[in-house]
């Protein structure tokens, strides 16, 4: 009787709980590192700085301290204007450059129009690693060096490629005939490509515009190398080094200012879930 | 590329399109007008800088002094006589394929976990994929939090489990050093490799394998005839980005550990920048990022070999 008892119950966690549990160790490793932050954010110094029993929850009252330090004893303010204005023109500035491009080379037939796609894949595997010396050197001979006009010049760099390949993938699922149609009508290339293509692949703007923000909001070597004054930094860029004073880590303003940096990019992937994961997967896969 | 279709949709119009313009409305001259403002900005950003560089290499640039003048191989001559600079190839590659194989050990089980349908599935591969969205600068300060020298929880829990006798000093051990900077890369990346994974299990159609199993297929057979050659170019081409990605990290090093201890965790990121901003030798610097561009080649020329295979 008991083992009948037993295996119904095993069955019943299996069928219950079965999917969850070789999940629940990755999402225990991917969420405690932002558990932690969130922690450290709150707990005062003494008892951020003491060990002898579990660190997991708060022993003292919570304090708001590090909060505040990052709040005014920091530019957080002005970074984060800085991230999300470079990044929304970084959005503009990339979307009209690709689409267009992506237009043209998904569709047009012209000579070289497969080299040009090729390059534009290539130019995707170029690392800004490679690029951030000699790119120092051009932003500062065009006068842009130590401001973020420096980063919304360069970062279309990296944008660009990813989101005119992802555009071209779109394009194409636009059915060839549609487009024949308006332009016997009378439609030239520019009226059907602004009447015709862009109401259709509206979901494909809109995903190039997520992944160009999120990439320009995750930058840092650009960043790091063009800019130095404070209140010209982005927020990775700001939270990274400001806080870290000799050899002095304020770890609780680190952790609330890196949590709250966080929020932007973690509001719009959460709305965003389904772009996400298919342009991470068309871009890659294409 | 050229399908039946196509040609007809090229030749049902030729009559319209020379009434309404001449060479101008000629899909060769539309076709270079309409790519010339993303291809000339990145002529500008992207090969320019990258001439540049070479060019750099060979020079004596330094930051902050405007001129400089073409030295020859002198800084590559330089450069194979550093010892740091070989222990960084080296550390290069540790790096980037001891990332690489823990992220496909760890994203395939998750992937396979992934691949069935249950309640609450989108919810969890949200949750999963936050380590690839948030900047990993902000979130490397975590890590280096939880790696800290005296108050690391993560030692705490170890010590606690009694895993290990002593708190470890992650970012401070040479050896362990290298580690550290591993489990960062591969927390941020494996939620990637299991969606590229996932991305390949369910691009296998149910009907092919259905197909298979009717013709009289085993498991086995299924899996190399049928499985293995519709996965294996995604496969791959996802592997090579995850690859090239990790060899041309920058940040995720930097903000661990700046390429210490005794420069045991320097990747040709790090070591560039501290040679080429820091020391201000721009031009040893462009000579350290120009041994990124073989790899790079490799890979992109295996990448196109899938692709055109495809």
């Amino acid at each position: 009787m008991r083992s009948v008892d037993t295996r119904r119950l095993w069955r019943r966690i299996k069928r219950d709980y079965g999917p969850y549990l070789p999940l629940s160790p990755y999402i225990f490793v991917v969420l405690f590192p932002f558990y932690w932050m969130l922690i450290t954010a709150f707990k005062r110094d003494r008892d951020l700085y003491n060990l002898t029993t579990a660190p997991f929850w708060f022993k003292e009252a919570p304090t708001l301290d590090h909060v505040q330090l990052l709040l005014q004893g920091t530019l957080f303010l002005t970074w984060m204007k800085n991230s999300l204005v470079v990044g929304a023109l970084v959005v503009v500035i990339t979307l009209l450059l690709a689409l267009p491009a992506a237009y043209a080379l998904a569709r047009f037939k012209f000579r070289g129009a497969q080299t040009l796609s090729t390059a534009m894949f290539l130019s995707y595997l170029i690392p800004s690693t490679l690029l951030f010396l000699p790119l120092s050197q051009l932003v500062r001979g065009l006068g842009f060096i130590d401001s973020i006009w420096a980063l919304v010049l360069v970062y279309p760099s990296f944008t660009l490629p990813f989101c005119t390949w992802l555009l071209m993938g779109f394009v194409r699922t636009v059915p060839r005939e549609i487009e024949e149609s308006a332009q016997i009508d009378g439609c030239n290339r520019l009226q059907a490509f602004c009447l015709i293509i862009i109401p259709v692949i509206v979901p494909g703007i809109i995903t190039a515009g997520i992944f160009a923000f999120t990439l320009t909001y995750q930058e840092y070597i650009y960043a790091l190398t063009f800019v130095s004054a404070s209140a010209n930094k982005t927020i990775s860029y700001g939270v990274t080094t400001d806080l870290i004073r000799g050899d002095v880590f304020y770890w609780g303003s680190l952790m609330s200012g890196a949590l709250i940096g966080a929020v932007p990019v973690a509001v719009i992937y959460a709305f965003s879930l389904d772009h996400f994961i298919h342009g991470l997967t068309a871009g890659a896969l294409k | 590329m050229s399908n039946g279709r196509e040609l007809i949709g090229a030749s049902a119009l030729p009559a319209a399109r020379a009434a309404r313009g001449g060479w101008f409305q000629r899909e060769g001259v539309q076709g270079a007008l309409w790519v010339a403002p993303a291809f000339l900005y990145l002529a500008f950003f992207i090969a320019y800088p990258f001439f540049m560089s070479i060019y750099l290499s060979m020079s004596n640039a330094r930051v902050g002094s405007p001129e400089y003048h073409f030295v020859g191989v002198q800084n590559y001559t330089r450069l194979f006589a550093d010892p740091v600079f070989w222990q960084t190839v080296r550390n290069s590659f540790v790096f980037t394929f001891g990332s690489e194989i823990i992220r496909l050990l760890i994203g395939l089980p998750l992937a396979f976990a992934l691949n069935r349908s249950f309640k609450g599935k989108r919810f969890v591969q949200g949750l999963i994929l936050i380590p690839f969205v948030i900047p990993i600068a902000l979130s490397s300060l975590a890590w280096k939090w939880m790696f800290d020298s005296l108050y690391s929880v993560i030692n705490w829990m170890l010590m606690q489990a009694h895993v290990i006798e002593y708190p470890w000093q992650w970012l401070g051990e040479p050896g362990l050093a290298m580690w550290s900077v591993i489990i960062l890369n591969v927390w941020r990346g494996f939620p990637f490799s299991a969606v590229i994974l996932l991305a390949g299990l369910t691009a296998v159609p149910q009907e092919v394998i259905e197909a298979a199993k009717i013709d009289g297929a085993g498991p086995f057979q299924r899996f190399h005839y049928v499985v293995v050659p519709i996965v294996r170019p995604i496969l791959l081409v996802g592997l090579l980005y995850s690859i090239v990605f990790s060899f041309t990290d920058f940040s995720a090093v930097w903000l661990l550990t700046q390429g210490g201890p005794y420069n045991t965790t320097h990747v040709f990121g790090t070591y560039a920048y501290n040679i080429g901003i820091n020391a201000g030798d721009i031009g040893m610097g462009a000579a350290i990022t120009l041994f990124i561009f073989p790899f790079l080649a490799l890979i992109v020329v295996l990448m196109l070999r899938f692709l055109r295979r495809e």
